[in-house]
C-alpha cells in the first residue's frame, strides 16, 4: 500500500507554520470581522512558533492574507529593530515569500504591536495589529458570558460610569492605552494598546485595520470609512499624550508619538525625547540632509 | 543609545540561539539520547504529550531535549509542530471499557470487582533520595536486568528505537505478554447496579467540541469542558483544585475515587477506502472516576454523582483533579438554570477551568511582559503627570475662589 492518507484527502503539502485549512479558517473569521466593524469574531487559534502573548494573532492573520507579492513590515514599539519585530517578521518571510520592507509607502501589510506608523496609510494597505487582550469591558466585568451579553446588547453603561468615576476621582480619565472606542455607532473595543496618540488615525481611515488576539482566541477589524470614536464625555475632551516643549532629540519633530530617554542619573539633565516610529524619524533626518 | 534591551535585531537573537544550542549539546556529558527520555523521564515525557494534546513519544522526547527539560515549552513546541499539519479524520469514540489496565486501584472498596493492581507506581515508595554510588547502582542494575523475569517477558527487541512507538494491536490481544486479558469491569457499573447512582446519561450523544478548532468560552459543553482539562497544564489543574479545596473563592468536596487506572487503549478510525474501522495505534492513559457525596438541598441526596478524569499518558495527579473538577464544575451550575450540564448556563468554576488552566496561554502572557513596553509606559507616565496637573488646577481654583468645598474623603487617596 503506497498511498497514504495524506495523498488521499489531497492536502496540499505546506512547508509553512500554519497549515492551508487554518489560513482558511483565519480569512473566514477575518471576512465575519469585516462585516461587523468591532465584534469579536471567535476562530479556533493555532499555536504559532512564538508563545502566545508574544504576537501569535497578528502572526496568524499575516500569514492567513499575505502572498508572495505581498511586502511586509513588522514593528513593535514602532521599531523595525525590535528583537520581536524581527523575529516575528523573520517567521512571515521565511515561510510565505513575502518580501520584507521598513519603509511604510512599500508595504502592503504591516503587522504592529502597540503603535500605528506615524505616516498616513492609503486604501491598498492592511494594518495588523496584535492585541494582548481584545475586551474593552473586563475592567468593569469579569464573567464571560455577562460580557457577551453586554455586547450583544450595546449594554455599555456600566463602562460609561468607570469613565465618569474615573473622572471624578482622579480630575482626568487615566485611562493610557488601548483607550475603549465605539466602531461604527455599535461595538466597543479595545484598541489593542496603542497610545491615545493613534487613536484619532484610526477614525474614518482610508485603511483595513485587522486586530488579531491569539490566546484569547478572537479576531476583529474596523473597515475602511468607518468612525471609530473614544469614550468620552461632551465637556471632557479626548486627550493624546503631549509633553510640553518635547521634541524628538534625533529628528526636532513634536508632532510626533515620543518616548522618553530618561536621564541616566537623579538630577541629571541628559533625559530626552526620541520619536517611536524609527523609520519615520530616520526618513525625516534624510530628508532634512537633503534640503 | 538607550532601550539597549529592547534592540539588536537578528545577529542578537542568532546569539541567543547559538547560547542555548551551544550549551546543551556541546555539554561535556554524553549525548542524551531520546530513548533515554523515554525510557528514563517517562512521567515528563507522558506530561508532554498530555499537555501537547499529540501523542508521539518520540516527538515528545525530541522536545523535551530540545526545551532543555522545561515541560511547557516542550508542549508548546509538540502543539506548534500540530498546527503545520492538516487534520484528516477523527478517531472514533474510545470504549474504556476496552482499556487494558497497567495500573488499576479502587480506592473506595476492598474487593471491588476485578482486582487492585498497584501496578508501577511510587506511591509507597519512602520518599529518600537514594545516595547509592551511580556505579554501583548501575552494577546492581545490569545485575537484576540479567535475573529479571519481567523484562524477559517483554516484547523482544528494545534496543531497536522504532519498537518503541506502539504497534496496533487487536482488541482481543491482551498487550502485556502472557499477563492475560486486562478489561475489567469498572466500578461505575457496579454502583449503578446498586442504584447508588445519579443518572445523567444523555441519549441524543452531542458530537463533542474540538478545542482545538473552536474557541471554546463559557458557556460551553461539557465536553468542552473535559478537553480543555485534559490538555490543560498539571500543575494548574492541582493548583485550581487545591485553591478550591483550601484557597478563599470556592469550595468542592473532597470525592472518593472509584477508579484510578492506567491503561492501553486501541486508537480507531475510518479506513478512506473501505470505509471500515481501522486500528492505527495504541495510545496509554489514566483514567479517573471521583464518586461525588450529593448534599444539596435540590439534589438527589439518596445517590452519588460522579466526575470523569481522562489524560494522555501516565498522570495520575492530573487525572485525579480533573475528574474532581468535573463534577465539581456540574454542581457549581446549579442555580444557574442549567442542571443539564448543556451550555445553557455559565459558572465561575468553568471559566476557571476554560480560561486559566492552558499551560501555553498563562505562561505565554506572564512572559510576554518580558517584552518592551516602553510604548505603553510613556503613555501611563503622562496620565500620571495629567492628574497632578488637573490636581494642582483644582487646589488654585479653590484657594481663588475662596469657597467653601465639601470634600469627598476618598478623594484624599488620590491626590
Amino acid at each position: 500500500m503506497s498511498s497514504t492518507l495524506a495523498d488521499l484527502v489531497r492536502a496540499p503539502v505546506d512547508p509553512g507554520i500554519l497549515d492551508e485549512h487554518a489560513k482558511r479558517e483565519v480569512r473566514r473569521a477575518i471576512l465575519t470581522a469585516v462585516c461587523v466593524p468591532g465584534y469579536q469574531v471567535p476562530f479556533g487559534s493555532r499555536e504559532m512558533p512564538v508563545a502566545r502573548g508574544w504576537g501569535s494573532g497578528g502572526l496568524q492573520i499575516t500569514l492567513a492574507i499575505v502572498g508572495v507579492d505581498d511586502i511586509v513590515k513588522v514593528i513593535d514599539q514602532g521599531d523595525d529593530e525590535g528583537v520581536n519585530a524581527v523575529n516575528l517578521r523573520r517567521l512571515v518571510t521565511n515561510t510565505t515569500g513575502a518580501v520584507e520592507t521598513t519603509e511604510v509607502d512599500e508595504a502592503t501589510v504591516i503587522q504592529t504591536r502597540h503603535r500605528i506608523p506615524e505616516d498616513p496609510l492609503s486604501a491598498d494597505q492592511t494594518l495588523v495589529l496584535q492585541v494582548p487582550v481584545p475586551e474593552p469591558l473586563r475592567g468593569v466585568e469579569r464573567n464571560m458570558a455577562a460580557l457577551a451579553q453586554m455586547h450583544a446588547e450595546a449594554d455599555y453603561a456600566r463602562m460609561w460610569v468607570s469613565l465618569y468615576e474615573d473622572k471624578v476621582r482622579n480630575g482626568v480619565i487615566t485611562k493610557s492605552t488601548g483607550y475603549p472606542c465605539l466602531v461604527g455607532g455599535r461595538y466597543v473595543i479595545a484598541t489593542t494598546p496603542i497610545p491615545r496618540w493613534d487613536i484619532p488615525r484610526l477614525h474614518q481611515a482610508p485603511f483595513l485595520s485587522l486586530f488579531g488576539a491569539g490566546r484569547e482566541r478572537k479576531i476583529y477589524a474596523i473597515p475602511p470609512d468607518t468612525d471609530v470614536e473614544p469614550l468620552t464625555f461632551d465637556d471632557v475632551p479626548f486627550e493624546v499624550e503631549r509633553t510640553p516643549g518635547a521634541s524628538c532629540s534625533l529628528c526636532q519633530a513634536t508632532e510626533a508619538y515620543l518616548v522618553e530617554i530618561p536621564p541616566s542619573s537623579i538630577g541629571a539633565a541628559d533625559g530626552r525625547w526620541i520619536c517611536s516610529d524609527t523609520a519615520w524619524c530616520r526618513r525625516r533626518r534624510s530628508e532634512d540632509n537633503q534640503s | 543609545m538607550g532601550y539597549a534591551a529592547a534592540r539588536g535585531g537578528l545577529e542578537a537573537i542568532a546569539a541567543a540561539e547559538d547560547l542555548v544550542r551551544d550549551a546543551r549539546d556541546l555539554a561535556g556529558s554524553p549525548w542524551l539520547e531520546l530513548d533515554q527520555l523515554i525510557d528514563r523521564q517517562r512521567l515528563a515525557v507522558d506530561r508532554v504529550m498530555g499537555e501537547g494534546g499529540l501523542w508521539d513519544p518520540l516527538l515528545a522526547a525530541r522536545a523535551l531535549q530540545q526545551a532543555e527539560g522545561d515541560t511547557i515549552e516542550a508542549s508548546h513546541l509538540l502543539r506548534s509542530y500540530r498546527a503545520t499539519m492538516p487534520r484528516f479524520a477523527y478517531s472514533h469514540a474510545v470504549d474504556m471499557d476496552n482499556a487494558q489496565v497497567l495500573r488499576r486501584i479502587v480506592p473506595a472498596f476492598r474487593n471491588p470487582p476485578g482486582p487492585q493492581l498497584l501496578g508501577r507506581t511510587t506511591d509507597y515508595t519512602g520518599r529518600l533520595l537514594d545516595r547509592t554510588d551511580d556505579d554501583v547502582a548501575r552494577e546492581r542494575a545490569e545485575k537484576r536486568a540479567s535475573e529479571s523475569v519481567l523484562l524477559g517477558t517483554r516484547e523482544s527487541d528494545t534496543d531497536e528505537l522504532q519498537q518503541r512507538i506502539p504497534v496496533a494491536t487487536s482488541r482481543d490481544t491482551p498487550t502485556l505478554g502472557g499477563l492475560g486479558d486486562r478489561r475489567h469491569r469498572r466500578l461505575l457499573d457496579v454502583l449503578r447496579d446498586m442504584d447508588l447512582l445519579v443518572d445523567r446519561r444523555r441519549s441524543d450523544d452531542p458530537e463533542p467540541v474540538d478545542i482545538t478548532r473552536s474557541a471554546t468560552r463559557p458557556p460551553a459543553p461539557r465536553s468542552a469542558v473535559l478537553a480543555t482539562m485534559a490538555r490543560a497544564e498539571t500543575g494548574a489543574l492541582v493548583n485550581l483544585w487545591y485553591r478550591n479545596i483550601l484557597g478563599p473563592d470556592g469550595y468542592i468536596h473532597e470525592v472518593t475515587l472509584g477508579e484510578v487506572r492506567h491503561a492501553e487503549v486501541p486508537v480507531t478510525v475510518t479506513h478512506p477506502h473501505t470505509g471500515g474501522p481501522i486500528d492505527i495505534g495504541v495510545v496509554r492513559v489514566t483514567e479517573v472516576e471521583a464518586i461525588e457525596d450529593l448534599d444539596g438541598a435540590d439534589e438527589e441526596r439518596t445517590r452519588f454523582d460522579v466526575g470523569y478524569g481522562l489524560c494522555f499518558g501516565h498522570n495520575e495527579k492530573k487525572a485525579i483533579a480533573m475528574a474532581n473538577l468535573d463534577i465539581a464544575c456540574h454542581r457549581d451550575r446549579r442555580g444557574t438554570g442549567d442542571e443539564a450540564g448543556d451550555g445553557a448556563g455559565a459558572s465561575e468554576l468553568e471559566q476557571s477551568i476554560l480560561m486559566t488552566t492552558d499551560g501555553l496561554d498563562a505562561s505565554g502572557f506572564l512572559e510576554h511582559l518580558k517584552l518592551p513596553h516602553y510604548v505603553t509606559f510613556r503613555s501611563m507616565i503622562d496620565r500620571k503627570m495629567a492628574m497632578r496637573s488637573a490636581a494642582n488646577a483644582d487646589d488654585l481654583g479653590k484657594r481663588a475662589t475662596d469657597a467653601p468645598v465639601s470634600v469627598d474623603p476618598r478623594e484624599g487617596d488620590c491626590a
